[in-house]
């Protein structure tokens, strides 16, 4: 039964996407690849949600800057349980152009467990669906 | 006891119960596919609204630290039940009779807006800013569309009780009954101002694109709803879908309830068809070819045009009469 339900259950994943002071390129491109008509996210069962309570697929975009560390925290916190994170672009790996630079409190798998990381800046809109899908199966198995 | 057999029936399976969700959900899921394809899009399959609820299942439950708890958990369970009760309510020609009482439209009315108090309860206990702006404009749109459907509501009593001999009838069986011996009150030319004011209350009653001014997604990340996690958020999804079984019930039982033949079958499929058809004509298409409007606007909208078209209905119903 249990399993049934994991079946079931893995073909509704939603998304929610966290801005930790990005320069807005990657936002860019995940708004495009989710929302657009072209690729349509949704035939996977995803849905943008709004609020932080609705979601199930986690995507964080920027380098964590000290000056969001505390409200991006709070905010992963309030995500119900089964949850999955997906960094994306180079930023949240390495910090990329904004690497050593003092309102960085650094990458962001010092503070958030990151399942998919999705390098790239910004990543191709392909990349990011099949970070989608690779964190989708990583969900399965926490349902 | 059989009665008592017959209406825990009602309530649990047949028109009520697992049958509605069935049928609300399946609505729901052919919502969101044939809005994708007017947009070009493949879509997500019709079984979606299934998936999404059991997901919601299994998901953790969240409860803000400063929320009102037994209000904020009642809230979901209220507006569930209501529209739970409203579906039992509304007749099926040729397939189900409906409650024989006196004024089950007045109830219908009353629990017609169960939801929206149940929205309004939830949004102001989650004690979040967004719930609070939520829960102000939902008022305001309950009051603004809840003016034209009571007109539209008295205009079809008074024609089927002054047809009938007497002044109004406020039983929806037998406005049903009527309209199977004396044709349907769609092909009345006084009535079609009342069936184009009702069309027009459908999708501000459903919360969908031009009037989801209370739940904007973009704006308000969905308002009253925005601090529901897990089952809550399930129950608020199942309520917005035994809604829109009621209101398209509704709508065929004031204007067509016309049925095809004697066959059980043929006939609930002949309803599922009729709700279909309006459900793309008021919800999927206003929904798809619209952008959000202003609070102001919507509210001044319904005032000057669903409202003057059913008065328009009701005073040619009266000269008639």
């Amino acid at each position: 039964m249990k399993k049934l339900l994991q079946k079931i259950a893995k073909k509704s994943p939603w998304l929610y996407r966290i801005n930790a002071g990005s320069c807005n390129g990657c936002d860019v491109e995940l708004a495009t690849t989710a929302c657009i008509p072209r690729y349509d996210v949704e035939r996977l069962g995803c849905k943008y949600c709004g609020s932080p309570k609705h979601a199930d697929i986690v995507l964080i975009t920027g380098p964590l800057t000290a000056r969001v560390k505390e409200k991006v925290l709070r905010l992963y916190d309030e995500i119900p349980d089964p949850k999955v994170t997906v960094a994306i672009g180079v930023c949240p790996i390495s910090g990329g152009v904004f690497r050593d630079s003092y309102a960085i409190t650094g990458p962001i798998d010092k503070f958030i467990p990151v399942d998919v990381n999705v390098p790239g800046c910004p990543p191709r809109p392909q990349a990011i669906i099949d970070g989608i899908v690779e964190a989708i199966k990583i969900w399965e198995t926490r349902l | 006891m059989t009665d008592i057999v017959k209406l825990i029936f009602d309530l649990l399976i047949f028109p009520g119960g697992l049958f509605a969700v069935v049928f609300g959900l399946f609505l729901m899921g052919i919502d969101r596919k044939i809005a994708a394809r007017l947009q070009r899009r493949v879509g997500p399959p019709v079984y979606q609204p299934f998936i999404d609820l059991v997901k919601l299942t299994r998901k953790e439950i969240v409860v803000p630290e400063t929320a009102h708890l037994q209000a904020f958990r009642l809230a979901p369970l209220l507006g569930f039940v209501g529209m739970m009760a409203a579906v039992t309510l509304i007749p099926i020609a040729g397939v189900y009779q409906g409650f024989e009482h006196l004024g089950d439209l007045l109830v219908l009315l009353y629990l017609l807006s169960l939801p929206a108090i149940a929205l309004m309860i939830g949004g102001s206990a989650s004690s979040s800013p967004f719930g609070a702006i939520g829960f102000s404009r939902e008022m305001v749109m309950m009051m603004s569309y809840e003016l034209p459907l009571l007109i539209v509501l008295v205009t079809v009593a008074m024609k089927v009780g002054l047809a009938t001999g007497g002044i109004a009838t406020f039983s929806l069986s037998e406005i049903v009954q009527f309209q199977l011996e004396n044709g349907a009150l769609l092909f009345d030319y006084t009535m079609l101002p009342a069936l184009l004011a009702f069309l027009v209350f459908i999708p501000g009653n459903m919360g969908v694109v031009p009037f989801d001014i209370p739940e904007a997604e973009t704006e308000i990340v969905e308002g009253p709803i925005l601090e529901y996690s897990g089952t809550g958020l399930a129950l608020f999804k199942l309520m917005t879908s035994l809604k829109m079984v009621v209101v398209l019930g509704l709508a065929i039982a004031l204007f067509f309830p016309t049925p095809l033949g004697e066959n059980f079958l043929i006939n609930l499929l002949w309803f599922f068809l009729k709700c279909l058809v309006l459900m793309v004509i008021s919800i999927t298409v206003v929904r798809t070819s619209t952008g959000r409007i202003r609070m102001d606007q919507a509210f001044k909208f319904y005032l000057k045009y669903p409202t003057v078209l059913a008065l328009i209905s009701l005073v040619l119903t009266l000269l008639q009469g």
